[in-house]
């Protein structure tokens, strides 16, 4: 068995690792749209649609997180986190369903599309039969990427339409830089002393999911159904 | 009727183009090429091992009456694993290379996370529609299949009688479990019967034309994904 690379936090290899994958979502038309404000509102309800559904399932992980914790202070966080998500996030979104002018009945209405089903049944799953390594390597891309991309978005000028500046100033926020940073902690925390067997299973685990976000922007773009 | 005659009948449409799918109506009059069965082949060993943890988390969750049954289930998924490798052996097909394919990963995702985090009614509907697809499929295979074909022991498996004796099984469990489910777990049960369905097609879809993602187009982006994993 070979030892565990000694000397470099997980946090900086998971993001050597998929850094061409977020490279990518970064230059994702969907993304560059948002960073000009020239998006097609009617693809960005797509997103809003379709992130609602898959924070309804992310902030199950959360809860299966504080289930499994070790910590009444890791505990804390996760259920802070999870209303978060449930309380503050999806909000957003609802207010977002209002500013692009559809109703919010269609977030209840709406059904998964084939890459958000997929996604949020790989992090179910993994939140489900993994442990709290494999568990936060899977759930942080989404965190971490929001708060990467919200945070380099934010360095050009905000675009015109309001409605898209405050969707890159609310992912650049302290709050989901400060959300990000914490779970990155953890991911090192969690992960010291793995051997080099653990740390490439978690990197798989952090690469698929990373995977899954740059799918998450094509689904947005081009739309997305069965085959039947 | 009961639970399942209802959902058969309402989704007869989707089964119907199931039954009819190219994969199928190939194999059963030798038409399929080989690269193709082949794939079929190292895709479903891949998700043949994946439906054992599904088994055994559904076997956690069982009532009593149920655990016997999945346990020689279980049993039964490591005999049609040896199937698989001794009809690998014969035909030169490679299972240990094959990486799950998008559509095999996502069936598997959801087979899982179906088990863990729903209600057992819930899973447990996917298990039947899975079986009684499956059986139904390969019955197609059976009507004309060339007795001296090598895909026939796969034929036997799900086509055959024991088998028809575990999905009439499962479908009269499936019916119990629903007539005791509140109006709101049978619409569950209902979406996942009918989201299983349309993961039995696409499987057979990717084996047929090796697939990646359905509804999916081309990105004027760099794709950097390597899918597959």
């Amino acid at each position: 068995m070979a030892p565990p690379a000694h000397g470099r936090r997980l946090s900086e290899t998971l993001f050597e690792a998929a850094r061409p994958i977020w490279e990518a979502q970064l230059e994702h038309p969907f993304v560059r749209g948002i960073a000009s404000g020239d998006l097609d509102p009617a693809l960005f309800r797509r997103w809003v649609l379709q992130d609602y559904l898959y924070l309804k399932e992310f902030a199950r992980v959360f809860a299966w997180a504080a289930a499994k914790t070790d910590s009444l202070e890791t505990m804390s966080w996760y259920a802070m986190v999870l209303d978060l998500t449930l309380n503050t996030e999806m909000e957003l979104h609802r207010q977002y369903a209002a500013r692009f002018g559809f109703e919010p009945d269609e977030l209840e209405r709406e059904t998964m599309w084939p890459t958000t089903r997929a996604y949020t049944d790989f992090l179910v799953r993994t939140a489900a039969d993994g442990d709290m390594a494999e568990l936060v390597a899977a759930l942080l891309p989404c965190a971490w990427g929001y708060a990467y991309i919200g945070e380099r978005l934010a360095r050009a000028a905000p675009p015109a339409d309001q409605r898209y500046a405050d969707w890159i100033i609310q992912y650049a926020s302290e709050e989901f830089q400060e959300a990000s940073r914490w779970l990155q902690a953890e991911m090192d925390r969690l992960s010291m002393g793995a051997t080099s067997e653990k740390r490439a299973r978690l990197e798989e685990l952090f690469v698929l999911s990373s995977r899954y976000e740059w799918q998450f922007w094509e689904m947005c773009w081009h739309g997305e159904e069965w085959s039947v | 009727m009961g639970f399942c005659a209802d959902q058969l009948a309402r989704l007869d449409k989707l089964w119907e183009l199931m039954l009819r799918h190219p994969f199928l109506l190939e194999t059963r009059d030798g038409t399929i090429s080989d690269a193709r069965f082949a794939r079929w082949m190292q895709q479903d060993y891949l998700f043949v091992e994946a439906a054992v943890p599904f088994l055994t988390t559904l076997l956690h969750h069982a009532p009593p009456e149920h655990e016997t049954p999945h346990r020689e289930a279980i049993e039964a998924l490591h005999e049609e694993l040896d199937l698989f490798r001794e009809r690998a052996r014969t035909t030169g097909v490679e299972l240990d290379v094959a990486e799950p394919a998008f559509i095999c990963h996502a069936y598997i995702q959801f087979l899982l996370a179906t088990a863990h985090a729903r209600p057992y009614a819930e899973a447990y509907t996917v298990l039947y529609v899975a079986e009684k697809a499956y059986h139904e499929s390969w019955r197609v295979v059976q009507a004309k299949i060339d007795p001296g074909s090598r895909w026939l022991p796969f034929v036997e498996n799900w086509a055959g009688e024991a088998f028809a004796s575990y999905v009439a099984y499962l479908e009269q469990e499936l019916d119990r479990l629903a007539s005791s489910a509140s109006a709101e777990e049978q619409a569950r049960m209902a979406d996942l019967f009918e989201l299983t369905v349309r993961y039995e097609i696409a499987f057979w879809e990717l084996a047929m034309t090796g697939m990646e993602w359905p509804g999916l187009g081309e990105s004027e982006s760099v794709d950097p994904v390597t899918r597959g994993v």
